[in-house]
């Protein structure tokens, strides 16, 4: 028998048993049948009354092959309502071969230590990877593609190491570099720039399920980010990866422990948190010591724990009592479970990276100031020819409120609505509970900026008062405003952004008294009087958000809402008037200014008193949509401001820290949080390395065990991420299972080569990244053959390089740094990065908005964008969710995404501003796209290519010429240049060029 | 000898790839038909066939076409609007017995709180031959009684919002299972190739709602994320990124779309990337995407006495009322799996002013949904669920004398109701005790009713998993789940 033909028990035969056989007869005892174990030599081969599941050497005699071969429907394994497939016939020879060649046992591969093979001298001179590689290959009859063209070399290597393209002059210099160390060099100054460092966090924080906010209901928002900047901090520094590791589980635990190092156990606060209301917050952190575990699993030790949360593992030989040994480590965190604000403990750390933050937010002030006081020099000088209008048009007397034409007038429930000669409206007919009025007007204003509403007492009312109800008395619940046009079906509602009224009864929380109540569709609040006098006129004012300017096949409808939870309170009087003045006028009930300025008879502006001047400049100035514009701005970047100066003073990071107290650990019966099973105590999964009781006493013990030289498992699943970061996937296709059921590694000889290098070299993350790089298996041209595309669709093999879409992430940052637009700083704030309107506010009903950043603080990287749990930022698509910890990339391609790369404004903006860079930089047409590939895809165009970009920008450019107002629109997207001296018709067709560049498959994918 | 066992996981990718639409529907151009609209995979692998969903589905021949599943989140109480207990009067204000309670966990709301009984606050009537019982606040819900089948013994083992929504919709009380909707997405496709085939309706309310509805409710969790509900927003830009900017003409961008495509053509003969022929074609789907998505929003050509028979909200584009005239289209146009929300069902005080306000919301237009799909003869073949995460606890919560009480959540019964797509219409299911607080006959789990909407659609929820971390994972999951038998017509 040659050796080739030797089965090897973990590569061939477990992951057969496991996966139809140890549902039933694996590690897990409470689905065990007959008592009979498959994951075990003793079990499988011992004695069953005269029989045994396996005999070795005596295929024969071994019941296993019978009763996996039987024709017997009653004996066949597995039995059919298992749902699992019945063995093909090549598993069949294949555990027949096994037990006549004696049934060896073995344990699964990634449960053996991991060694290195062994490499002739003439290997040894090689890069080991690609030795094993072309070993591999050579048995298929393949060999390795031909190393890549330069420039696609220097931008693969960019996006993998920094995860941005090269610049332009970085192409250059690489390609002009005969050196034979050029490459090398080229990786030592990607290693060195601080880029890597945020390249390599992005990956970390989706492991890490970083995020900005709790997750949940409420959905509050962390102050975390500080930890985020020391993952950048440390991939900078090139932390070896055990110090990386020791410092997360328990760097608080370290002898002298420095801020910084308590800072990193912050990764084990990354979970979502629970806050709401009714929840047993005991149940809420059983949650987070629950997630903790898995995350462990998954990140370190490439296992899926989360199974043995509920039983033993299925496959993998980890017991729940194992997971609850493990949960004990981190049930004893000063924690109680609470959400929000309350989620301690926390650390008072105070950033050192904020201040570069507060003074960009200080430029954006200081930029925006002398606009909106330029703009209102200039909306003061028109605010004079106006007063002067105005004082003749008041001086036959002014109308503030104007009597609306009613076209209808009804009540939902039947009560009648009468209108009189004055416009006042007295309800009558039966006496209901609960009405809503609705009333259809028509207005010959120019427009409508505000609804009066007056309620009067009358003598057929309860005692006189307001309401036909028994107490006489009106609650108000919710009043609507809607828009409806003749002959159309449907309804626009119109949105009232404030109200005020003469008095309101006293209400604390939710309940009945405030005006404002009545604008929230919310029956168990609104307005009433009570309390006031109720004999007399009572009187509110609601403004709308935006003026309304009606036309004549237009109609008004406003809808009072009487839905109060006792009823009995419906308004027995009343009165709607319109007014089209603007500001204070419908924010206020006091006199109008024009209606003062009526009063006040002047006949020149000079003799306007000084105290109304200033109302009536303020109200002209509220209509004046040039100042209005200037000033948003500029309130925008004062509140910006505001809120990274908030950044700047002491924040609370959630950290871990030791309670005085431990709590016990009990198994969970089922996983349920309040049903104790037997106690546990601080252990380690036995079946991936044993220690002694001693030396797993804490979180610190734990950290040690995980990156122990004797850990099997920890250097492969990291360096399975290495290869991941720079192959698009791993080794190890499940890079988040090394267990049974996980994908066996493509190339089991490197991986465990790179995790023995890993540990020999300190944990030293660069060193292996480098000799990846260095490999000639990474340099490999990706281009494919449709005969070896069908041999190894997945390039299993690795005859080439690997094609694959950049991540969301670096696609937007590549955005950025084509355009010149990214700022480069490193840490600090968040920001928000362009997104469509409303997402949050659709989402929270309105109690979150997005704002997004102005200025400098637009152009950052993904990594720095603000992360809403409940709402991931719109422009990252494909990425991980950040809920609970995620290692396999999402990669699909979607029309959505399509959409989002096409009309996405940081592409369009960025689209802009490199285009006015490539006029004013280059003279010619062929020049300036040509400017344009080698900012976005590191190339010059090809003569066919550029014919193409030629054409479309000839088409666009006609377009923009005869429809230069298209070109105004399009150009106005973003935040505005600082200078604008390109002509923009010649601007927008440019920018049409460079967003289709933008779009190119290949500028968004890795080659 | 790589791999002995037939790569599970790569066999789904195969079967993904085989649904690489070709030809189904006279007038659809070929790009269109070569591929879904949402298909996310590579197509390195692609085998085409005629086959919408996966291969060998449906199992059976399917009861139900389609489902529109009417969510009412929160928790809407089933005390008031259907479970009628008469009984409970000679009650009010009296403990509940520890022989009913049983030991019932209570959110922290009201566990500090005696559970003094607060009976119904409203009155029920009989409706139709059925004679179902229906509280007053459902008046329209009435006229249809004889359509619907109630299942009164509905539970689940979660107490709060988020899991018990979760668990409600993906079989789960975690995030990351595929939701019903994506499974049914996944399994069956859909005949329509310019729409998704799982869309979401979020009815739009003014006032912050308490438990906010998030995306994984309608996820594709670990299938492909192709599967995962469109969320259609009631706005000029119904999915995100849809619209062009401001001064780019339809025009100018056919022609940028023309120049990717050929730019993109010569990347793949140089390449031999068959990535980049997907690419291609996801760009076109786009453009028609562009045209196709902006109508569905808009009801102008419905005429007039639809909006009569689903009341006034539904001329309020948004509206919950709005959104099922809108699911009644996306059905007619062969939409799988259409999903409305309707939020803020979580009456913890005043139940004579908050769950009334939600019933106004929804009664007239769940009521005319089953009209309309009945007169049009698409009841057959649509099957509509109405229900929420769980239900409400008998004892008040507040003062059960005051018009302030409320009710807490209650996981252990609840009241849904289905109509059409092959389920018995006039027809009750399963019973609570007096108190309306444990079920007292045929109890329905989440995982029954997710196999019995399986069923309708003709899948066998055993045969029906995906491989996933070397698991095979169903939608009714470990524990056995039932097809309710009983209420197939």
């Amino acid at each position: 028998m040659c050796v080739a033909d030797e089965l090897n028990f973990s590569r061939d035969i477990l992951p057969i048993l496991s996966d139809r056989c140890f549902h039933c007869h694996g590690p897990e005892p409470t689905h065990r049948e007959a008592e009979l174990r498959l994951d075990q030599r003793e079990s499988a081969t011992a004695d069953r009354d005269g029989t045994a599941a396996i005999v070795p050497g005596k295929p024969e005699l071994s019941e296993m092959l019978v009763r996996i071969t039987s024709g017997d429907a009653d004996l066949l394994m597995p039995p059919l309502d298992s749902h699992r497939k019945k063995l093909t016939q090549k598993q069949i020879d294949t555990i027949r071969k096994w037990i006549a060649q004696g049934a060896k046992w073995g344990k699964h591969w990634s449960f053996e230590k991991p060694v290195k093979g062994s490499l002739s001298p003439q290997e040894k001179k090689q890069n080991p990877i690609d030795v094993l590689v072309q070993r591999k290959l050579a048995a298929e009859g393949l060999s390795l593609s031909p190393i890549t063209e330069k420039q696609t070399l220097i931008r693969r290597l960019s996006f993998d190491l920094t995860g941005l393209p090269p610049t332009a002059s970085e192409v250059d210099s690489f390609v002009n570099d005969q050196a034979p160390d050029a490459y090398s060099k080229h990786v030592n100054r990607l290693l060195k720039s601080k880029h890597y460092g945020e390249r390599m966090a992005m990956w970390w924080l989706d492991l890490a399920r970083y995020s900005d906010t709790d997750g949940f209901q409420g959905d509050a928002t962390r102050t975390n980010w500080p930890w985020r900047d020391w993952v950048v901090q440390s991939f900078n520094e090139n932390k070896p990866f055990d110090q990386f590791t020791i410092e997360q589980f328990a760097g608080d635990l370290l002898p002298n422990a420095t801020l910084e190092q308590k800072l990193a156990t912050c990764f084990h606060r990354n979970h979502m948190t629970n806050g709401e209301g009714g929840r047993d917050p005991e149940e809420s952190r059983i949650d987070y010591v629950i997630d903790r575990v898995n995350t462990t699993g998954t990140v370190w030790l490439g296992l899926t724990l989360g199974c043995c949360q509920c039983h033993s593992h299925k496959f993998d030989p980890i017991s729940q009592s194992d997971f609850y040994s493990l949960f004990a480590f981190f049930n004893s965190i000063d924690e109680d479970g609470k959400a929000g604000t309350r989620a301690k403990p926390y650390l008072k750390y105070k950033s050192p990276l904020v201040e570069r933050a507060v003074q960009e937010a200080q430029q954006v002030v200081n930029d925006r100031r002398p606009l909106e006081a330029q703009a209102r020099k200039q909306a003061e000088k028109e605010f004079e020819p106006w007063l002067v209008e105005q004082i003749q048009r008041v001086k036959k007397g002014f109308t503030p409120w104007t009597l609306p034409q009613t076209k209808s007038l009804k009540s939902v429930e039947g009560t009648k609505l009468t209108q009189e000669s004055d416009g006042v409206i007295q309800a009558g007919g039966p006496k209901l509970r609960q009405d809503d009025y609705r009333l259809i007007t028509a207005t010959k204003l120019p427009r409508v900026t505000g609804i009066r509403l007056e309620i009067f007492p009358h003598p057929s009312h309860t005692g006189g008062k307001l309401s036909r109800g028994p107490s006489g008395e009106f609650i108000l619940t919710d009043v609507k405003l809607q828009v409806r046009r003749q002959g159309s079906s449907q309804l626009r509602d119109i949105e009232i952004a404030s109200a005020v009224a003469d008095v309101e009864k006293d209400a604390k929380g939710r309940n009945y008294g405030k005006i404002k109540d009545t604008l929230d569709d919310d029956p168990r609040n609104g307005w009433t009087t009570e309390s006031h006098d109720p004999k007399q006129k009572h009187v509110a004012v609601f403004a709308l958000e935006t003026p309304l300017v009606l036309d004549e096949r237009e109609e008004l409808i406003f809808v009072m809402l009487h839905r109060s939870t006792t009823g009995d309170a419906n308004i027995g009087r009343f009165r709607v008037m319109l007014t089209d003045q603007p500001g204070q006028a419908v924010r206020s009930l006091e006199r109008m200014p024009l209606e003062d300025l009526a009063t006040a008879r002047v006949t020149v502006a000079s003799k306007v008193d000084p105290k109304l001047r200033k109302r009536l400049l303020d109200q002209f100035l509220t209509d004046h949509g040039a100042f209005q514009k200037m000033k948003a701005n500029l309130d925008r970047a004062n509140t910006q401001l505001s809120q990274v100066k908030k950044a700047a003073g002491e924040l609370n990071v959630m950290v871990l820290a030791e309670r005085k107290e431990p709590r016990k650990t009990f198994v969970l019966e089922r996983g349920v949080w309040d049903k104790h099973g037997k106690e546990v105590f601080r252990a380690v999964p036995e079946a991936i390395l044993p220690m002694p009781k001693e030396k797993t006493k804490d979180r610190l013990d734990l950290a040690r065990w995980l990156v122990s030289r004797e850990n099997p498992l920890t250097a492969r699943v990291v360096v399975n991420h290495l290869w991941q970061i720079c192959f698009g996937v791993g080794l190890v296709r499940t890079p988040g299972d090394f267990g049974l059921q996980g994908k066996r590694p493509t190339h089991p000889e490197v991986i465990d080569w790179l995790a023995v290098e890993l540990m020999e070299h300190n944990w030293d993350l660069q060193h292996v990244l480098r000799l990846i790089v260095s490999s000639r298996t990474y340099q490999q041209r990706s281009d494919v053959s449709s005969e070896l595309l069908t041999r190894d669709p997945e390039n299993r093999l690795l005859a080439r390089g690997v094609r694959f879409r950049l991540p969301s992430w670096m696609i937007h940052d590549a955005a950025l740094q084509a355009s010149g637009l990214l700022n480069t700083a490193t840490g600090g704030p968040t920001v928000m990065p362009y997104q469509p309107q409303g997402v949050w506010a659709e989402m929270f009903m309105g109690r979150y908005r997005y704002e997004p950043s102005q200025g400098a603080a637009q152009y950052r990287r993904s990594l720095y964008a603000f992360w809403r749990r409940s709402s991931a930022p719109t422009f990252l698509f494909d990425s991980a969710q950040r809920r609970v910890c995620e290692v396999l990339p999402r990669r699909t391609n979607t029309p959505l995404q399509a959409l989002t790369l096409l009309n996405d404004l940081t592409i369009l903006e960025a689209s802009r501003e490199l285009a006015r860079t490539a006029i004013k930089q280059k003279a010619t047409l062929p020049e300036r796209l040509d400017f344009v590939a080698r900012q976005i895809l590191s190339r010059p165009l090809a003569e066919r290519e550029r014919l193409v970009l030629q054409r479309e920008f000839q088409a666009s450019h006609a377009h923009y010429q005869k429809q230069p107002d298209d070109a105004l629109r399009l150009l106005d997207v973003g935040q505005p240049p600082h200078q604008s001296d390109v002509d923009p018709q010649e601007l927008a067709a440019y920018m049409v060029i460079a967003s289709m560049v933008f779009n190119l498959d290949e500028a968004i994918t890795h080659e | 000898m790589n791999d002995p066992i037939e790569n599970s996981v790569e066999n789904q990718a195969m079967d993904v790839s085989r649904r690489y639409f070709l030809g189904r529907g006279a007038g659809v151009s070929l790009g269109a038909m070569a591929l879904g609209l949402l298909e996310g995979t590579r197509s390195s692998a692609a085998e085409k066939t005629n086959s919408i969903g996966l291969p060998g589905l449906p199992h059976k021949a399917p009861r139900a076409k389609n489902v529109i599943f009417l969510t009412q989140s929160g928790g809407p109480s089933q005390i008031e609007l259907f479970d009628d207990k008469p009984g409970l009067k000679k009650w009010a204000g009296k403990e509940l017995p520890e022989s009913i309670r049983g030991g019932q966990r209570l959110t922290t709301m009201t566990a500090n709180q005696k559970q003094l009984i607060m009976p119904s606050r409203t009155k029920f009537k009989r409706y139709g031959e059925s004679g179902a019982t229906l509280g007053e606040w459902l008046p329209y819900h009435g006229e249809v009684a004889d359509e619907l089948c109630f299942i009164k013994s509905m539970h689940t083992d979660q107490i709060n919002h988020a899991p018990a929504m979760t668990k409600f919709l993906t079989g789960h009380q975690l995030a990351g299972r595929p939701s019903i909707g994506a499974w049914s997405s996944y399994g069956l496709g859909s005949e329509n190739r310019n729409l998704p085939d799982f869309l979401v309706l979020i009815s739009k309310m003014k006032r912050p709602s308490d438990q906010p509805l998030y995306d994984h409710y309608w996820g594709s969790g670990f299938l492909p994320s192709r599967y995962q509900g469109v969320k259609l927003r009631n706005s000029k830009e119904p999915v995100l990124y849809l619209r062009d900017p401001e001064g780019l003409p339809r025009k100018v961008r056919r022609g940028m779309l023309n120049g990717i495509a050929e730019l993109n053509q010569m990347r793949l003969e140089k390449t031999g990337d068959p990535e980049i022929e997907t690419r291609i074609r996801q760009y076109e789907m786009a453009w028609r995407m562009q045209s196709s998505v902006p109508d569905l929003n808009d009801l102008s050509d419905e005429p007039e006495s639809t909006f009569e028979l689903y009341g006034p909200d539904s001329r309020r584009p948004g509206s919950y009322a709005a959104n099922c005239v809108q699911a009644r289209r996306l059905i007619e146009r062969g939409v799988r799996f259409v999903q409305l929300f309707h939020p803020d069902w979580d009456h913890h005080s005043r139940l004579g002013s908050w769950c009334v306000a939600r019933c106004r919301d929804t009664d007239q237009a769940s009521a005319a949904l089953v009209k309309d799909l009945k007169q049009r003869g698409l009841l057959d073949e649509t099957l509509v669920v109405w229900g929420g995460e769980f239900g409400r606890g008998v004892a008040g919560q507040g003062k059960w004398d005051s018009p302030e009480g409320g009710r807490d959540h209650h996981p252990r019964c609840y009241t849904m109701w289905l109509a059409g797509g092959g389920v018995k219409s006039g027809m009750t299911y399963g019973a609570t005790d007096d108190f309306s607080y444990n079920v007292a006959e045929n109890p329905v789990n989440v995982r029954d009713l997710h196999a019995t909407v399986l069923h309708l659609l003709g899948i066998e929820h055993e045969r029906f998993s995906y491989r996933h971390q070397g698991l095979d994972f169903k939608l009714t999951g470990v524990e056995p789940s039932n097809i309710i038998k009983e209420i197939l017509a």
